[in-house]
């Protein structure tokens, strides 16, 4: 009994180091994200806000986004609607070539992620520049993101550091720059920061275009609101003059009041910091330059019509949920067959495709503290529940789970048969098989096996008459 | 039908049962005794900004020439150390207003800049852009931040209430940030570092 | 009051001791408890394994069969949360209308006498260290303890049953509810992330110097305790319903 889930997680946990400093790591986020919490009077109303706020901007969204768009084509920005991940990346190359841009530099966008866009650029000749650190190195590695926000946290600093090496023509001269000079640690985060810093700012000072994701788009104004803490959502709009938002059409909030619950909560959650570094608030392009946004739905308008999973579409990416999962905590995102893992990514992932992303299911213990961080109430848990039961009807049950749960269920229905099968229940004790072979008795993995007492308490019960 | 009219078509289609909008006017977000002494903790704790008080014996300009003594120059301008902002008062090298091109500012030591909003429960500054080339906010390699101390607000929804009310921000230039200290970043190990793309430090000076 | 007694099936099989303790302690006070004999399992395997539907008709037997009582009370906090919050879904699937009556009045016993009977004082005697085991269905389902990811007012109706106990030393461990990783079915399905999530639950427990751990659950004590001996690590697991009826 096993997914492609388990068994890269058992692979993954073969080295106890790694996986003690990447579960230490994340759980330590959950905590910043505890204190962020305690530190709030308010707290749980205003998880209970922003889940009310969600619900009713996803159930009235055709008449927000039709807001939005006025709003935003009155400050002259550029809007552009997208049924699927195709004609994302066919608009956004479109926008790109007829404005002859060669580079790109973007700040973080799960979307983009989601429609394989850099991809499809770089097929077609345009250099796609990640800024954000962690994503930068990742595209310099060329290895994929393990987690939403701290997409590079497994990576080491050595791995890192030489990359830099191989990658950056000028690392010598950036190197010589730096204060103070011989970093006791070649590879020292600082260090390596810098440099990436002098090497991205080059980027930007070269770049034809700046693209960004959008955290919130605000539908009375047509803000489009991103927030990071490097500041490269900014350094990639405010130097190349033409500045392209991709933006998932379930993002948009109603109004700047509702923007103050959400921008409270998208660090403290996701960083557990009070507020990232840059609050920015897009509402129109800069003097000589444009603006587009790109609004893209790619299954958003199927999942809202889908009554046990439509409330995925509150998600605001923060990345809480998989800092708490235990399951993420010791297999990691790669251990996840979609670009997303935890628990968001295993229901976001049935929903993108049940039977590209059904092995991701078995990675839930269901324990449920999910449920407790997501600031918008999002019940993921009940959702992989309930993936759970639909797994046979699409054809991807374990075999030997529907055979175990038919014997069960027989067992339990026919209560003269159970009883005598307790009696017996003690001659397991004896069975040597089962103590050894994995293969029979996958409990044996971690467990010493149970000891059957003698008699089980419905024989207690009838025998000594209790 | 435009992709548009089918996505709109789709939503209203697949939409079952709708929820209302909640009031959140029954919030009670968190409020602070002094919220200016709160701001100024946590600028200079969290946030890892410096902040200076203004003295009424001071002008704006000794504080920027003073701050800018004590840091090195770039060596991006030449040996000159390079002050970018279009403040009323301030000797500035460099003018947002003026540059030919935003990559000037990239240039800049240091960009002086002003905050219309300080908000105490994250030493978050509100920062309207009231300059043509924005840049100065981002690729300067420090900032200096003038906030006045009558600007600054408990949080966030104060905060917002005010943006969502005011007539002059987003009239000229359409854009406003907030910022809080210089940039960060943890993704190299998860160790913390200052000054990743944008502003290595930032001085709030309140006036 | 008359109360009926739901032994799971696990409990029944593996630690009858624990149902003994349970029926013990109710009886010591005064509760007029019966047993059913035609019980045997809440269905909760099934589900989370993804055959839910092999439980209705468990939980059709279980509504019918507890129908007389005024109480179904339970010594594991899993079963008596997947009465009350599954029953009723599997239930109104099957037949329209139908009030589940059985899972609302289905307890786990720590809430059954910390919140119905509110004990105030036990007969019993446990001078041991004991660490509290907060199994993650009592605590976010039922609410036996607050969630550590919330931000209420702190309670353990747990840890208030036991301060009950004569001579007993109480503590958590750190992450005092994280997961421990049985999960049911997830145990054999993630194996390996399961034991290793158990292997630093009963790391934890051991870190606070206690001799014994205790909890609502016996699946999550099976597990730990089934971790803990293949790994040699030496610490003791008992029922909380074995405590609170420890001299009796």
């Amino acid at each position: 009994m096993s997914t492609k889930h388990s068994k890269a997680a058992e692979a993954y946990l073969q080295d106890d180091a790694v996986v003690t400093r990447h579960d230490q790591t994340f759980f330590g986020v959950r905590q910043k994200r505890d204190r962020m919490a305690q530190a709030l009077p308010e707290w749980e109303d205003l998880r209970e806000a922003a889940s009310q706020i969600k619900k009713h901007t996803e159930t009235h969204l055709a008449d927000y986004l039709e807001q939005f768009e006025q709003q935003t084509v009155k400050n002259g920005v550029h809007v552009h609607w997208a049924n699927d991940a195709e004609e994302y990346n066919r608009i956004v190359f479109d926008i790109l070539s007829s404005h002859q841009v060669k580079k790109v530099v973007k700040s973080k966008s799960m979307l983009t992620e989601e429609c394989h866009l850099n991809g499809h650029l770089e097929a077609k000749g345009i250099e796609v520049i990640e800024t954000d650190l962690g994503e930068r190195i990742l595209q310099m590695m060329k290895l994929a993101p393990s987690h939403i926000v701290m997409p590079a946290l497994h990576v080491h600093r050595e791995d890192i550091g030489d990359t830099f090496r191989r990658l950056i023509p000028d690392f010598d001269e950036i190197a010589k720059s730096y204060k103070p000079q011989d970093p006791h640690d070649p590879n020292d985060p600082t260090f390596l920061t810098y440099v990436a810093r002098m090497h991205l700012r080059q980027q930007f000072a070269k770049a034809d275009a700046g693209m960004t994701g959008a955290n919130f788009g605000i539908a009375e104004t047509g803000d489009v609101v991103v927030c990071t803490n490097e500041g490269n959502a900014d350094m990639s709009t405010s130097i190349p003059k033409l500045h392209i938002v991709s933006m998932g059409i379930e993002k948009l909030i109603p109004n700047y009041q509702a923007m103050g619950v959400f921008q409270r909560f998208v660090a403290r959650s996701g960083t557990g910091q009070e507020t990232t570094v840059y609050t920015s608030h897009f509402r129109g392009p800069r003097p000589g330059g444009e603006m587009h946004i790109v609004l893209v739905d790619n299954g958003r308008s199927e999942i809202i019509g889908n009554p046990e999973h439509w409330q995925t579409l509150k998600c605001m990416r923060c990345g809480a949920c998989m800092n708490t999962c235990p399951v993420y905590r010791r297999s990691a995102g790669y251990s996840y067959t979609y670009f997303i893992p935890g628990p968001i990514g295993v229901n976001l992932g049935m929903l993108r495709d049940p039977h590209k992303y059904y092995d991701n299911v078995s990675g839930c213990s269901l324990c449920c503290s999910c449920d407790n961080v997501c600031p918008v109430k999002v019940d993921l848990s009940t959702q992989v529940y309930r993936w759970r039961q639909e797994l046979d009807s699409l054809g991807h049950a374990d075999p030997m789970k529907k055979m175990m749960s038919n014997g069960m269920s027989f067992l339990f229905n026919h209560p003269a048969l159970y009883t005598t099968a307790l009696r017996l229940s003690h001659v397991v004790n004896w069975m040597p098989g089962a103590l050894v072979n994995m293969k029979l008795n996958p409990w044996a993995y971690g467990h010493e096996m149970m000891k059957f007492p003698k008699k089980s308490f419905h024989q207690i019960w009838k025998e000594e008459k209790l | 039908m435009s992709a548009k009219e089918e996505i709109l078509a789709r939503l209203r289609k697949n939409t079952r049962e709708t929820y209302d909008m909640p009031d959140l006017s029954q919030l009670n977000p968190i409020t602070y005794v002094d919220p200016v002494a709160e701001f100024i903790l946590k600028t200079t704790t969290t946030a890892g900004a410096k902040l200076i008080e203004k003295k009424p014996s001071e002008t704006l300009n000794d504080i920027v020439q003073g701050i800018a003594k004590t840091l090195p120059s770039s060596g991006q301008g030449g040996e000159d150390f390079l002050i970018a902002s279009n403040l009323p008062g301030i000797e500035a090298q460099l003018n947002p207003d003026t540059v030919a091109e935003a990559q000037e500012l990239m240039a800049a030591d240091l960009g002086v800049i002003e905050g219309r909003i300080g908000v105490a429960e994250n030493a978050c500054i509100w920062i309207p852009q009231q300059m043509k080339e924005k840049s100065v906010c981002f690729a300067a390699q420090q900032l200096v931040i003038v906030l006045s101390r009558d600007a600054i607000v408990n949080n966030m929804h104060e905060a917002y209430a005010r943006i969502a009310a005011s007539t002059e921000f987003f009239s000229q230039y359409k854009f406003g940030t907030f910022i809080s200290g210089p940039s960060k970043t943890a993704d190299i190990e998860g160790a913390l570092v200052y000054g990743a793309q944008a502003a290595r430090a930032v001085t709030v000076v309140l006036v | 009051m008359r109360i009926g007694l739901f032994i799971p099936c696990y409990v029944d099989a593996l630690y009858p001791e624990v149902g003994v303790s349970t029926l013990r302690l109710l009886r010591s006070l005064g509760l007029d408890v019966d047993y059913p004999e035609r019980q045997t399992c809440c269905g909760q395997p099934m589900g989370n394994a993804g055959f839910e539907k092999k439980a209705v008709l468990l939980a059709k037997k279980f509504d019918e069969l507890f129908s007389p009582y005024d109480y179904v009370v339970a010594p594991s906090a899993s079963c008596a949360a997947y009465v009350r919050c599954f029953h009723p879904h599997l239930l109104g699937s099957h037949e329209a209308q139908k009030q589940c009556a059985t899972s609302e009045k289905t307890m786990d016993l720590v809430e059954f006498l910390h919140d119905v009977i509110k004990v105030k004082s036990l007969h019993a005697r446990f001078p041991h260290k004991v660490s509290i085991h907060n199994s993650c269905h009592g605590v976010r389902e039922l609410g036996l303890s607050s969630p550590s990811e919330r931000n209420i007012p702190k309670f353990n109706k747990i840890i208030d049953l036991l301060k009950l106990v004569d001579g007993i030393e109480i503590v958590e461990p750190e992450r005092p509810d994280e997961c421990c990783g049985f999960g049911g079915m997830f145990a054999v399905e993630e194996q390996a992330v399961s034991a290793r999530m158990g292997l630093e639950k009963v790391r934890r427990h051991i870190a606070t110097g206690a001799e014994y751990v205790t909890g609502p659950d016996s699946s999550c004590l099976m597990h730990m305790q089934g971790v803990a001996q293949k790994q040699g690590l030496d610490i003791k697991f008992i029922h909380v319903a074995q405590i609170l009826s420890a001299g009796l």
